[in-house]
C-alpha cells in the first residue's frame, strides 16, 4: 500500500482483526529482541524487550476480548490495511544491533508504538462508521499513554556508554 | 470434529533462533509461517530442508518436518527426498553461498529438473556464519573483508538469469524489508506446480551493515509482470537493477517425477546397484 492511498476500515470486525494482528505482531517482535538480546548476552536490553512485549501481550488479550462474539473476517496477510511493509508496530527490525543499550531500544519501541498510534488515528480519520472511528480512538488513547510512558521511562535512562565487543566481526582495520 | 485453523505462529518450533538482531532471517522465517497459515499446510505434510549457514538453521525454527543436511546439498536431499514423498509439500531454504557457490551445480540442475519444490535463497551476499567473506553474489568492489580487502573483482552471479537460462519455470525477487508482500511471493512458490525459485534479499545486519540501504533502495518490479515469455523474462532481468521484487516469470512446464516404486525391496535395490 503506497503512502498515498487512505486506510478505510468500515466496519468493527474488520477493524479488530487489523488491531490483534498489529498487537500480536508487536508481542511476537519484541520476543523475538528478547530472545536474540538473550543469546548474545546483552541481559538488561533482553529484560526491556521482554517487558515491551508483556504490554503488547495484554494489549492483544484485550482486542480478542472485544472480539470474543463477532464473526471475524479472514483478511489474507497482504492486504492488511496499513502503509508500512508490516505491522506498524513491528518494523524497523533492522536497526537492532546485538550491542545495543537500552536508550537505543527505547527509541525503537517509541518508534513502534507511534507508528501503531498513527494507524489506529489514520483508521478515525478516515472510516465513515462511528462505532468504528470510536474503538480507534479507544485505541489511540492507549497507544497515547503507552508512548507517554515510554518518554517518561526514557528520560529516566542514564546515557550509557558504547559496550565492548569481545568478538567483533572480521572487519578490514 | 473441525480442527481449528492453523495460525503463522503455530508453525513456528519454539526455538529460538540464533541468528543476530536485526537480521532479515526472522522476516523470512515470518512470512513463511505466515504463507504455510495462509495455504493450511498440515504440518505432517510439509518438509523444509535446507544446506549449510545461518539460513539454512531455518528448518529447526518451523514445526514440520525438517533436515538440516550438508554445505551446498540442500537441493540434492530435497530431491531425493520428494521422487521418494511425492505427497510431501518440500520447502527447499538457504543462502547465497550455500546455494550458488558449492551448490551451483545442483542449482542448474534443479531448476532443469523441474520437480515440484519451491526453494527460498535468503541472499545477503557474504559468507555470514564463518565472519564475513565476499560470496557468489557480492559485488566485485566489496572490500570490506580481510580476505578480499581489495574486492573480489569478479563479477557478480546473477541467481534470476541463473535460474532462467537454468530451465526454471518460476522465479522471483522478494524483500525481507517487505514482509507482507514477501508472503505472497511465497503462496505463490509453494503453489507452483514445478521448481520455483525464490531470491530474497535478506540482509545481514553485523557483516553487511551497509544493506541498511536496501530499504531505499528496493522496488517494486515496473513491468507487466509476470511474464511467461522467457525472453521478456531475460530482457528485464539483465536491464534491472537486481533490486526489483515480484514474480518475474512462471511457465508451466512438465514435472519431473521419478515413478513411485513401492514395491521395491532392498535385494532389488542392492540387485540393481551391482556393476
Amino acid at each position: 500500500m503506497s503512502e498515498a492511498e487512505t486506510v478505510t476500515i468500515e466496519s468493527v470486525e474488520e477493524f479488530l482483526v487489523h488491531a490483534m494482528e498489529l498487537e500480536e505482531a508487536s508481542y511476537e517482535h519484541y520476543e523475538e529482541l528478547a530472545d536474540t538480546m538473550e543469546v548474545h548476552n546483552n541481559l538488561e536490553v533482553a529484560e526491556l524487550f521482554r517487558k515491551l512485549a508483556n504490554y503488547s501481550r495484554l494489549h492483544a488479550e484485550e482486542v480478542h476480548q472485544r472480539a470474543a462474539n463477532l464473526a471475524l473476517p479472514t483478511i489474507t496477510p497482504w492486504d492488511f490495511k496499513w502503509k508500512c511493509p508490516s505491522a506498524p508496530e513491528a518494523f524497523c527490525m533492522d536497526d537492532a544491533d546485538y550491542l545495543m543499550s537500552s536508550t537505543k531500544a527505547m527509541e525503537i519501541a517509541l518508534f513502534n508504538e507511534i507508528r501503531g498510534r498513527d494507524f489506529y488515528q489514520q483508521v478515525a480519520d478516515n472510516s465513515s462508521s462511528e462505532a468504528v472511528k470510536k474503538l480507534a480512538l479507544e485505541m489511540v488513547e492507549e497507544e497515547n499513554w503507552h508512548v507517554e510512558m515510554l518518554r517518561e521511562w526514557q528520560a529516566s535512562m542514564q546515557e550509557e556508554q558504547p559496550q565492548e565487543d569481545l568478538d567483533p566481526p572480521n572487519m578490514p582495520e | 470434529m473441525t480442527v481449528p485453523a492453523l495460525k503463522a505462529k503455530d508453525y513456528k518450533s519454539g526455538i529460538k533462533a540464533v541468528w543476530c538482531p536485526g537480521c532479515g532471517h526472522f522476516a523470512v522465517l515470518s512470512a513463511l509461517t505466515k504463507a504455510m497459515a495462509h495455504l493450511g499446510l498440515v504440518k505432517e505434510e510439509v518438509a523444509v530442508v535446507s544446506g549449510i549457514g545461518c539460513s539454512s538453521r531455518l528448518p529447526a525454527y518451523i514445526d514440520t518436518y525438517g533436515f538440516h543436511g550438508i554445505h551446498g546439498r540442500a537441493l540434492a536431499a530435497a530431491s531425493g527426498l520428494k521422487a521418494a514423498r511425492p505427497d510431501l509439500t518440500v520447502i527447499v531454504a538457504g543462502g547465497d553461498g550455500d546455494g550458488f557457490s558449492i551448490g551451483g551445480n545442483h542449482f542448474l540442475h534443479a531448476c532443469r529438473r523441474n520437480m515440484n519444490m519451491a526453494y527460498i535463497v535468503m541472499d545477503n551476499e557474504v559468507y555470514g556464519m564463518t565472519k564475513g567473506q565476499a560470496s557468489p553474489t557480492t559485488l566485485p568492489d566489496w572490500s570490506n573483508s580481510k580476505m578480499t580487502p581489495h574486492g573480489t573483482g569478479i563479477p557478480s552471479f546473477n541467481p534470476a538469469a541463473i535460474a532462467l537460462a537454468a530451465g526454471a519455470g518460476f522465479i522471483a525477487r522478494g524483500f525481507s524489508g517487505e514482509p507482507s508482500e514477501l508472503t505472497r511471493i511465497l503462496v505463490e512458490a509453494i503453489e507452483h506446480s514445478g521448481f520455483a525459485f525464490v531470491q530474497v534479499l535478506s540482509g545481514c545486519v553485523t557483516y553487511r551493515p551497509d544493506q541498511k540501504l536496501w530499504k531505499e533502495e528496493v522496488h517494486p518490479s515496473e513491468s507487466d509482470l509476470p511474464t511467461d515469455d522467457p525472453v521478456k523474462a531475460a530482457q528485464i532481468i539483465q536491464a534491472g537493477d537486481g533490486k526489483a521484487t515480484g514474480v518475474i516469470y512462471a511457465k508451466q512446464f512438465p514435472v519431473w517425477q521419478p515413478e513411485n516404486r513401492m514395491d521395491s525391496n532392498l535385494n532389488t535395490i542392492e540387485k540393481e546397484f551391482l556393476l
